[in-house]
């Protein structure tokens, strides 16, 4: 025992020593998670707060359409709204170039006439379906045809992200809707007035007849509404414990490379107490930096106006969940340091798979989002497992009998880690000799 | 020099895995309590291999060894307890400072304490290191990291030391010193064994010295008695390069 203690000492040591070590276990981390956090809540998210994205809007209608879909865009708060440029108003030609430069992400264009248009269609489509209850004629309506659709034209630029760009697209569908469906409901009442002098028209305007509301179930009696640090603190925390590959792979390595692993192996001690001396090391440290990072998503976060991390209810399941995480990955270390002949190997072997398990495991693409066969290869990933326990504690309000499939799995991973490096051990020399 | 081996090495034969040539082809030899004994060879000879399965790092393909009357199949861990090893490369981690590596190591040797401690400060002030005992191995110069690197191994007492190339790229002082603390632990009863590849201070320092070539042993025995053999030539260098010729070895 006093062998294994004073291993896990020098590994401390060692580790205290490292600054670049230490700045990348402890401080990127936590960077990632303030900026990770920062993009999300202010972009996308924060459109409805600061309407921070210009969109050009060329209105050649000049009549209520146009008025409408501008004022819904402004009404929406999410844009703000350009007409003019350099004191001319804008042109289809102006507008598509600005956005051609990257001057401006997206400009709409609503066509000329477009109001005239659209209400001559609902008119007709109205007079059409009046006339099949005998109110006009039939025969003298069926001759007319419909005029072409309203075709309003979006400009984006090539940078813009499809999910981004569905969304504009989305909301302008959805405005265009509201407008049309009021219109439609208008005229039949203009037309069943007109034909029908005794039809009193209802006072009261259309009225949205389906409206949706947001629940998030958990386990917990309080809701928690979902928000980018309860989501982003425990997916950047997995990562950067997982990240240990890279300061504990070294240790292997150079401990092999530098000579002190042969005067190590000449001495009276295991090679076992040696290995667990690090594992044990870099538990702790796994450990401590998880509640580095939690601890900035209570309280670094909140100061840069970010929600702060609510934990769970359970802080047996947190801790648990923790402690499985960490030997995970410091298992996982432990393999690489092993198999890996050099730093190099082990440095791009260990980052890159780190960050293909990150991806595979829904840290960064919620797997909902993928494709079948990368869902398949998710549940592979001890990423994977660690997310969906840290989630079952973090946004769904679970406990210790919630996040134990996950909990299992992960201690099972590290068993066969500890496994494979001790089967390689028996095969290959631990100097590689 | 004590006339029962202290080390009774017999047939003793090393393949490395994708190898066809033996490191160390057969060889028997038997070493004796108090001696220093040379182990001579150029680069690839087999003398690093040898002293590697002394020291219980890997295993022999074939042949047996004993160390003081233990068997390395059966007894490998008290063999561990009474030798002591001065590897090649300076075996310290370079981000711990001197007196930090010398207790870890001592540690690993079961020593703790204050007699750990006493042995530390006695050792850095033997070798003139204890101004720099807290400063970080990094900041050594080369003969400061040999001089760590020596004591290291010595700071369990061991009854026999195995040294590689102990004084390799150091200055003459330091080699001066390390050789000197060899010759007056070897008068109080330790066992050296001892690679280098220079002749001339094998022949001063050595009782006996076993010149090894491509994993075989090609001559042993006394540098007085091997010049005596060979009196064509001056010194145990010519001799070296007569037995094992002037080709560049890898």
């Amino acid at each position: 025992m006093k062998k294994y203690l004073s291993v896990c000492r020098k590994e401390m040591l060692l580790l205290l020593r490292d600054k670049a070590g230490l700045s990348m276990l402890f401080i990127m981390p936590v960077a990632l998670i303030v900026i990770s956090s920062l993009m999300q809540e202010f972009g996308w998210n924060s459109l409805s707060k600061d309407p921070s994205v210009q969109v050009l809007f060329v209105d050649n209608d000049r009549d209520s359409l146009g008025i409408k879909i501008k004022n819904g865009f402004i009404g929406s708060g999410s844009f703000k709204v350009i007409d003019s440029l350099a004191n001319s108003p804008l042109t289809a030609i102006t507008a598509r170039e600005a956005v051609k430069k990257g001057d401006y992400l997206i400009a709409i264009v609503v066509p000329e006439a477009a109001t005239r248009t659209m209400r001559s269609n609902v008119r007709l489509s109205v007079a059409k379906t009046l006339a099949g209850f005998g109110i006009g004629d039939p025969v003298l309506l069926n001759g007319i045809v419909f005029r072409d659709s309203v075709n309003v034209t979006i400009y984006f630029d090539p940078t813009v992200k499809t999910a981004f760009k569905n969304a504009l697209i989305s909301s302008v569908r959805e405005n265009y809707y509201k407008i049309q469906t009021d219109w439609v409901f208008k005229t039949f009442n203009e037309e069943i007035t007109l034909q029908m002098p005794m039809y009193k028209p209802p006072r009261e305007a259309f009225n949205e007849v389906l409206r949706f509301s947001e629940e998030f179930p958990t386990y917990r009696e309080v809701e928690l509404i979902p928000n980018t640090t309860q989501h982003n603190v425990p997916a950047w925390t997995i990562f950067a414990m997982f990240f240990i590959v890279i300061p504990l792979t070294q240790s292997l390595i150079q401990e092999r490379e530098g000579g002190s692993l042969f005067r190590l192996l000449t001495m009276p001690v295991s090679y076992m107490t040696l290995l667990m001396g690090k594992v044990g090391v870099y538990l702790v440290v796994c450990v401590v930096q998880t509640a580095a990072m939690l601890l900035a998503g209570v309280v670094l976060l909140p100061l840069f106006g970010l929600p702060m991390l609510v934990l769970g209810n359970d802080l047996p399941a947190l801790l648990l969940m923790t402690l499985v995480v960490a030997m995970a990955a410091v298992g996982y270390g432990l393999m690489i340091g092993t198999i890996a002949k050099t730093h190099q190997q082990a440095a791009a072997f260990g980052s890159i798979s780190v960050i293909i398990l990150a991806a595979m495991g829904g840290l960064w693409v919620p797997i909902y989002l993928m494709p079948p066969f990368m869902k398949t290869f998710s549940l592979i990933s001890p990423l994977n497992w660690a997310i969906t326990g840290y989630y079952s504690i973090f946004v769904r309000g679970g406990s210790l009998w919630q996040i134990a499939p996950q909990a299992l799995k992960l201690f099972l991973f590290f068993i066969s880690t500890v496994l494979v490096t001790g089967i390689f051990h028996k095969y290959k020399h631990p100097l590689n000799i | 020099m004590s006339s029962n081996p202290i080390i009774e090495i017999r047939e003793l034969t090393k393949f490395y895995k994708n190898s066809d040539e033996p490191a160390v082809n057969a060889i028997s030899l038997d070493i004796f309590a108090n001696e220093i004994f040379g182990l001579l060879g150029p680069n690839g000879a087999g003398k690093t291999t040898t002293i590697s399965i002394l020291c219980g790092l890997f295993p022999a393909t074939k042949g047996r060894v004993t160390i003081d009357g233990i068997d390395s199949h059966t007894g490998l861990e008290k063999i561990k307890q009474i030798i002591g090893i001065v590897p090649q490369d300076i075996a310290l981690y370079p981000t711990l400072t001197g007196r930090e590596n010398l207790a870890f190591f001592g540690n690993m040797y079961g020593l703790y304490g204050s007699e750990l401690r006493g042995k530390i400060n006695h050792y850095l002030s033997e070798f003139g290191l204890e101004k720099h005992a807290n400063k970080t191995v990094s900041k050594y110069s080369g003969g400061m990291k040999r001089r760590v690197n020596l004591i290291a191994g010595l700071l369990h007492d061991p009854k026999i030391l195995f040294l590689d190339e102990p004084t390799v790229g150091i200055d003459v002082q330091s080699r001066v010193v390390i050789l000197e603390y060899l010759k007056a632990i070897n008068s109080k009863g330790v066992t050296i064994i001892y690679t280098s590849h220079y002749m001339e201070e094998a022949e001063n320092l050595c009782t006996r010295v076993a010149i090894i070539d491509r994993g075989n042993i090609i001559a042993k025995g006394n540098p007085k008695d091997l010049l005596e053999g060979h009196p064509e030539f001056k010194n145990l260098e010519n001799i070296f390069l007569h037995l094992t010729g002037k080709d560049m070895r890898d």
